[in-house]
């Protein structure tokens, strides 16, 4: 089974994923971690060299999806983000941007880290991706992998590592409903391992040192953090869910919250009084702009309606515009009920304020009107899809309903 | 509590049951019958009959699906081509089995829709059911089916095992009723494959 070899390969070489960490231990001072890894580094002994030659046939293989979104102005302000917060790798890193509408990022022994498309998503600004980006460069910096690695083989010494990856996904399937497989899977997969706590807070440590160093906010990464608590606790919420069961990557552990307690408490002390951090917002956004509405279209249709109306209203937090309100309107049609119908209604008629409403929202606009019985109103707002998308795939089908 | 899927998205879901060894694995026996060519097959619950031109495999719908109204049949295997039908599909209902509590839920078909939105809700469907990553719609025109104001839907999509597979729905809702048949499968070959298939089987389509 290619897809389960795939799988063991990435998991049992221990790439660390973003999300990991188990049990609670005490705050790392940031001035206390240096990087183990210089420039142009190389496996050390046998040990290292063998998980470094399959590492490269993994990347490989991830070089070659055609999950990954190739579009190269956007590839190259990631590789130049990471070149700015990996330290003395800086130059050996490489970032692939994988379309998997999941908040997660990981980081390969060898150097290279596969982001997701939900994690751009929900990034407000170029410090909070610095502050993922440089975490995922820290545990290349202090080999982290190579330390899980070795954990990892000892334990299949207990149980076989295959029926731990067995059960794990077996569990994934019970409660996680979207089979987001093989990348995505992995995804799961990995946020599911518990890894070690010790490796995630010395990560976040020199992390939140290494953007503090770039010149970034300090605070941004502690804000990552708790933008995903929000997002899991309202997600949970809607679904009248416990927020600590049910979901895959924060299933019964309380680590998220006290990262972001640790974060804010070295935050506190990196901060420069008095100094004007730039949060990069305008580039972050200028760099996604192309992008952004398939994130945001990737993750309201997945229909998890709580944590897209987190998303949604996080990023609104900036000002809102023509696609949030668009996809809000989205989210709130995807719930599927006359109540939220009505609210969707509504997001879709401001959304056509703005000079930025995308076409489509023209074309649900016109559907809501037409479905509350305003019929020339909805005339009018089908023609104006029609004419600011004219080859819509949809276009036979709305001129009939115009016509009738 | 068992989590069932549809097996219009069998092709995805399958390789998750074989890995995982989970409820929905297959055991290989009784799960198909045979569909006898040119002759009328009542579908689903049984309030539509189609006439299939050749021989096509037909999946147990015990095993995979407690919706009465959906069924599914495949030529080559659910990773390659299938073709479900939904056979009446009443208000404020599933597609497919899904937990109340479940994070990612497929949106209920309901009397009121309109093709747009019955589009949409299929492509939830693949999104969250089915592990597609990439949608795109090729087509979405009117088309009479079963003697009704119908449409057809066209559309692929690129799922997580990196394969593009291409689909078309052909479509009514009556007397808030929804009426279906959708065919799925590989984009390279199969679908056009099977294509004339699908075509006879929704002209040949009657209620019962």
């Amino acid at each position: 089974m290619t897809s389960l070899s795939r799988r063991t390969m990435l998991a049992g070489a221990g790439a660390t994923a973003l999300f990991g960490g188990t049990a609670a231990s005490a705050r790392i001072d940031p001035a206390s971690l240096t990087p183990m890894v210089g420039p142009g580094y190389r496996p050390q002994d046998p040990d290292e060299r063998g998980m470094w030659q399959q590492m490269a046939r993994v990347e490989e293989e991830i070089a070659g999806s055609n999950l990954l979104v190739q579009d190269p102005a956007l590839n190259r302000y990631l590789q130049g983000l990471v070149g700015k917060v990996g330290g003395p790798a800086t130059s050996d890193l490489r970032v692939y941007l994988a379309r998997v509408p999941e908040f997660n990022a990981m980081m390969f022994p060898t150097g290279f880290a596969v982001v997701f498309t939900g994690l751009l998503l929900r990034m407000r600004d170029e410090a909070q991706l610095a502050g993922v980006l440089a975490h995922e460069s820290s545990h290349f910096l202090l080999k982290h992998q190579l330390r899980q690695w070795r954990d990892t083989r000892r334990k299949t010494d207990i149980y076989s590592f295959a029926s731990m990856l067995g059960g794990v996904v077996g569990g994934a399937a019970g409660y996680y409903t979207g089979n987001l497989d093989q990348l995505a899977q992995l995804g799961t997969i990995l946020t599911l391992l518990r890894y070690n706590r010790q490796l995630e807070a010395e990560a976040d440590a020199l992390g939140i040192k290494l953007i503090a160093q770039a010149g970034y906010a300090p605070l941004s990464m502690a804000e990552t953090w708790q933008q995903l608590i929000g997002e899991i606790e309202l997600s949970a919420a809607v679904r009248r869910k416990r927020p600590d069961r049910g979901y895959s990557i924060f299933a019964d552990h309380p680590a998220p919250r006290d990262r972001m307690i640790d974060l804010t408490a070295s935050a506190t002390g990196l901060t420069v009084p008095g100094r004007r951090y730039d949060r990069g917002r305008e580039r972050y956004l200028a760099a996604i702009a192309a992008i952004r509405p398939t994130l945001l279209d990737d993750q309201v249709k997945l229909n998890d309606a709580g944590a897209s109306q987190y998303v949604i209203q996080t990023l609104a937090q900036d000002g809102w515009n023509g696609l949030l309100r668009f996809y809000e309107g989205e989210s709130l049609r995807l719930r599927n009920t006359p109540d939220y119908d009505a609210r969707a209604a509504l997001s879709y008629a401001a959304a056509v304020a703005y000079p930025d409403a995308p076409a489509d929202a023209w074309r649900w606009h016109g559907i809501a009107l037409m479905k509350a019985g305003r019929r020339d109103e909805s005339h009018a707002a089908l023609q104006r899809y029609l004419a600011l998308a004219p080859s819509a795939p949809d276009a036979p089908f709305v001129r009939q309903m115009l016509a009738s | 509590m068992r989590v069932r899927r549809h097996a219009l998205l069998a092709g995805i879901s399958l390789a998750l049951a074989a890995c995982s060894g989970g409820p929905n694995g297959l055991g290989g026996f009784a799960y198909y019958s045979l569909v006898r060519p040119n002759r009328v097959v009542a579908v689903g619950n049984g309030a539509m009959a189609v006439v299939s031109p050749r021989e096509w495999n037909r999946a147990s719908r015990s095993s995979f699906t407690d919706i009465g109204t959906v069924e599914d049949w495949t030529l080559n295997g659910p990773y390659l081509d299938s073709i479900s039908f939904v056979s009446g599909l009443a208000n404020d209902k599933r597609i497919i089995h899904q937990e109340r509590k479940a994070d990612r839920q497929v949106p209920r078909f309901r009397a009121t829709m309109t093709p747009p939105e019955i589009a949409s809700l299929l492509e939830s469907l693949y999104r969250i059911e089915g592990g597609a990553i990439e949608w795109r719609t090729l087509n979405l025109a009117p088309r009479p089916f079963l003697g009704a104001a119908g449409f057809q839907y066209d559309y692929e999509h690129l799922d997580s095992d990196e394969l593009w597979r291409k689909g078309r729905a052909v479509g009514a809702v009556i007397d808030g009723r929804l009426y279906l048949i959708q065919f799925d499968a590989a984009r390279s070959h199969y679908y056009a494959a099977a294509l004339p298939d699908f075509e006879a089987m929704v002209v040949s389509a009657r209620r019962r």
